[in-house]
C-alpha cells in the first residue's frame, strides 16, 4: 500500500488556544457540552410536540401487523392478570387476608406494576434503540427516554379502561365479596396512574442514563423488576402477610411502589381495608415529584455523551 | 440503519461552479479531534486496536472467540476553520471517517477528545431517523418536520408543500411502507429540506428517484445552498465536488491530509484512489 503524498500542504494548524480565542472573539458557541440546566429544562419543554407526536405515533404503531392489532394492548395484560387470579386468588386463598375481593386487588396491582415495569424497561433501552435518531437531529437527548415513557403511558389509557371493566366483573366471581359499584373515587384513577407515570419515568431516566453506556443493565434489571413485583405486593398483600415486628415490614410498606399500588387500589373504594387517605397521596406525590427530578438531573448529567459508542 | 440517501448525480445536471463568495467570519472551528467508536465483540486481531486491561479480558472470557471490546479510531486529530460564505467539500476513500467526521461537526457525535465551535444550529441533509414505515406519509412529514426541530404550526404550513415536492398524490395518507423505493426516498428528501440552516451538511444527498426528480432535487439544493452560510459536502463524486465546492478537505484514514484549493486536491486526490491496489487499503487503520 502506497502512503498518499498529495502535493499539496495541510494549512498550518491552530493551536488549541488559538482555537479557543479566535471562536471567542467571532461569538462562536461550542458543540457537544452539556447545556446549563434551565437552559435545557427550556429546550425539552420546547420540543414537547416532538415528544407527544413521536410517542403517540409509536404507541399507534405498536400492535399493528397481527390480526387483533391494538386490541393486543389490553388483551396480553388481562391474560396476566388471569395467570395471577388463578394461582394467588384460588390456589393460594391466604394470599391477601382481610380483603374481600382478591381478584380486583391482584388485577389492580398486576396491572399497575406491570405499566411501571414497562416504563422502566422502556427507559433502559430507549437510548441504544435511538441512536440513529440521536445521530441525525440536534435536540435534548431527554426527549427520547421521555417519548419512551409516553409512548407506554399512552397505551396504558385503553389498559386502565380494561383494569376498571375487569373490577366490575370480578364482583360476580363467586366468594369475591359481591358486586362492585361505582364510586365517586374512581374518578381520581387517572390522576393516580399520572403520578405513577410521572415517578416511572423518574426511574426510567435514571437507568436510561446507565442503559446508555452499558447495555449490559438490560440484562440485569428485569430481575430486580420481577423481585419488585413480589416486593410491591402486586399479587399478594403486604400488609396481611409480613409480620407486625419483622424490620422489614415498614421498609415494604412504604417503598414507593407499594405506595403507588395501594393509592391505585384506594381509588377503588371498594375495599373497607384499603381507605382513600390523604397521607398516602401526600406520599405519593413527594415520591412521583422527587423521583423525576433526581432522575431528570441524573440524566442531565451526561447529556454530552449521549450518541458516543 | 441509517436512512442517508447515497445517489450519484447526472453529469448533465451538475450545478454551474459555484462562484467564490467573499469568506467572512469563522462558522465552524474544529480543534484536535478525534473520534473513537467501541465495538462489542469484534474479531481479535485484524485493523482494530484491543485493550489488554484486566478488566477486558475478564469480560472477554465468556466469548473465547472475539476479543473484548474494541476501539476503531475513526477521526484522529482533525483540525480547520470554516469561514462564512465557504463550500467545503470533504473527500475520501470509504471508510476514511468523512461521514465521522461530519457528524460530529454537526453536534450528532459527541467527539472523544477535541472541540467543535459553531456560529448557528448545523444540520445535516437528507438524513431521516424519526420516520416511521407504518405510519402514513402526512403523519411522517409532522415527525420528521418535528424532528428537525421546527414548531408544529412551521410542520403544518409546510405540509403541502412538500408532499407536492415529494410528488406523493394520495400516497400521502397511506403506509410509507406501502412506497416504492423510489417515493420513499423522495419523502425523505422532501422532509430534510424544510429549514434552511445556517451550516448546511450535505452526505451525498444530492439528488434522489428519477431523472427529472433528480433535476428537481439538485435545484433544491443549490437554493438551500444559496441560503446556507457554510455548506459541507461529502461525497465521491468528484465532478460534484469541483462543481460545488471552494475548498477541499481530504481525510484519509482519519487524518487531514490536504485541505485548500479545489482543483489542486481533486487531481491529487484522483491520482490516489487510481494508483490503490485494492479496496480494502481505504478501512485498514494501522
Amino acid at each position: 500500500m502506497t502512503d498518499p503524498k498529495p502535493g499539496v500542504a495541510v494549512a498550518p494548524r491552530l493551536t488549541s488556544e488559538a482555537a479557543g480565542t479566535l471562536a471567542q472573539q467571532s461569538g462562536l458557541r461550542e458543540m457537544g457540552i452539556r447545556p446549563p440546566l434551565g437552559r435545557y429544562i427550556r429546550g425539552v419543554w420546547d420540543r414537547r410536540s416532538f415528544i407527544w407526536n413521536l410517542s403517540s405515533s409509536r404507541a399507534y404503531v405498536r400492535n399493528q401487523g397481527s390480526y387483533l392489532g391494538q386490541a393486543w394492548t389490553v388483551l396480553r395484560p388481562i391474560l396476566d392478570a388471569a395467570t395471577m387470579i388463578i394461582i394467588f386468588g384460588f390456589v393460594f386463598h391466604g394470599s391477601a387476608p382481610g380483603i374481600e375481593n382478591r381478584a380486583a386487588f391482584i388485577v389492580v396491582g398486576s396491572f399497575s406494576y406491570s405499566f411501571f415495569q414497562g416504563i422502566v424497561m422502556a427507559g433502559i433501552g430507549s437510548i441504544p434503540a435511538d441512536l440513529q435518531l440521536i445521530r441525525s437531529h440536534q435536540f435534548p437527548r431527554a426527549v427520547v427516554p421521555l417519548s419512551a415513557v409516553l409512548t407506554e403511558t399512552v397505551l396504558f389509557g385503553p389498559i386502565m379502561v380494561a383494569m376498571v371493566v375487569l373490577v366490575v366483573l370480578t364482583g360476580f366471581l363467586p366468594d369475591m365479596g359481591g358486586p362492585v359499584f361505582p364510586h365517586w373515587s374512581w374518578l381520581l384513577l387517572p390522576v393516580a396512574a399520572a403520578l405513577l407515570s410521572l415517578f416511572s419515568a423518574g426511574v426510567a431516566l435514571f437507568f436510561a442514563r446507565l442503559g446508555a453506556r452499558t447495555p449490559d443493565i438490560a440484562n440485569v434489571v428485569p430481575f430486580f423488576l420481577s423481585l419488585g413485583r413480589f416486593a410491591s405486593g402486586a399479587t399478594f398483600s403486604i400488609a396481611g402477610l409480613t409480620g407486625h415486628d419483622s424490620w422489614f415490614r415498614p421498609l415494604l410498606l412504604y417503598q414507593p411502589v407499594q405506595v403507588f399500588l395501594e393509592l391505585i387500589r384506594s381509588c377503588f373504594g371498594n375495599e373497607p381495608l384499603i381507605p382513600m387517605a390523604p397521607g398516602l397521596w401526600l406520599l405519593a406525590i413527594v415520591y412521583a415529584v422527587g423521583v423525576f427530578v433526581i432522575g431528570f438531573l441524573f440524566f442531565w448529567g451526561a447529556e454530552e455523551s449521549y450518541g458516543r459508542d | 440503519m441509517t436512512d442517508d440517501i447515497d445517489y450519484e448525480i447526472d453529469a448533465e445536471n451538475l450545478p454551474k461552479r459555484v462562484v467564490k463568495r467573499p469568506l467572512g467570519s469563522p462558522s465552524v472551528i474544529v480543534d484536535d479531534v478525534h473520534i473513537t467508536y467501541r465495538v462489542f465483540g469484534a474479531r481479535k486481531g485484524g485493523t482494530t486496536q484491543t485493550k489488554t486491561s484486566l478488566i477486558n479480558r475478564a469480560i472477554s472470557v465468556g466469548r473465547p472467540d472475539t476479543g473484548p471490546i474494541t476501539e476503531v479510531r475513526a477521526v484522529r486529530g482533525v483540525s480547520f476553520v470554516a469561514q462564512h460564505g465557504e463550500s467545503i467539500g470533504i473527500v475520501g476513500t470509504n471508510g476514511s471517517g468523512k461521514s465521522t467526521l461530519l457528524r460530529a461537526i454537526a453536534g450528532l457525535l459527541p467527539p472523544t477528545k477535541g472541540r467543535v465551535f459553531v456560529s448557528g444550529e448545523p444540520a445535516l441533509l437528507g438524513v431521516n431517523a424519526a420516520l416511521l414505515p407504518r405510519l402514513t406519509g402526512e403523519r411522517n412529514i409532522t415527525i420528521g418536520g418535528l424532528a428537525l426541530g421546527l414548531s408544529l404550526r412551521e410542520v403544518r404550513e409546510h405540509t403541502p408543500e412538500v408532499a407536492e415536492f415529494a410528488e406523493l398524490g394520495d400516497f400521502l395518507y397511506l403506509p410509507m411502507s406501502s412506497y416504492s423505493s423510489g417515493m420513499g426516498s423522495r419523502l425523505r428528501f422532501a422532509i430534510s429540506t424544510m429549514q434552511t440552516p445556517d451550516i448546511l451538511m450535505i452526505d451525498e444527498a444530492l439528488a434522489t428517484g428519477d431523472a427529472s426528480f433528480r433535476k428537481k432535487s439538485t435545484e433544491r439544493i443549490e437554493q438551500i445552498r444559496d441560503h446556507a452560510g457554510t455548506v459541507f459536502f461529502v461525497s465521491h463524486s468528484l465532478g460534484s465536488v469541483r462543481a460545488m465546492c471552494t475548498r477541499v478537505l481530504w481525510i484519509d484514514k482519519g487524518l487531514l491530509v490536504a485541505d485548500g484549493d479545489v482543483d489542486e486536491i481533486c487531481d491529487a486526490y484522483d491520482a490516489f484512489v487510481k494508483g490503490r491496489t485494492g479496496a480494502a487499503a481505504g478501512a485498514n487503520l494501522n
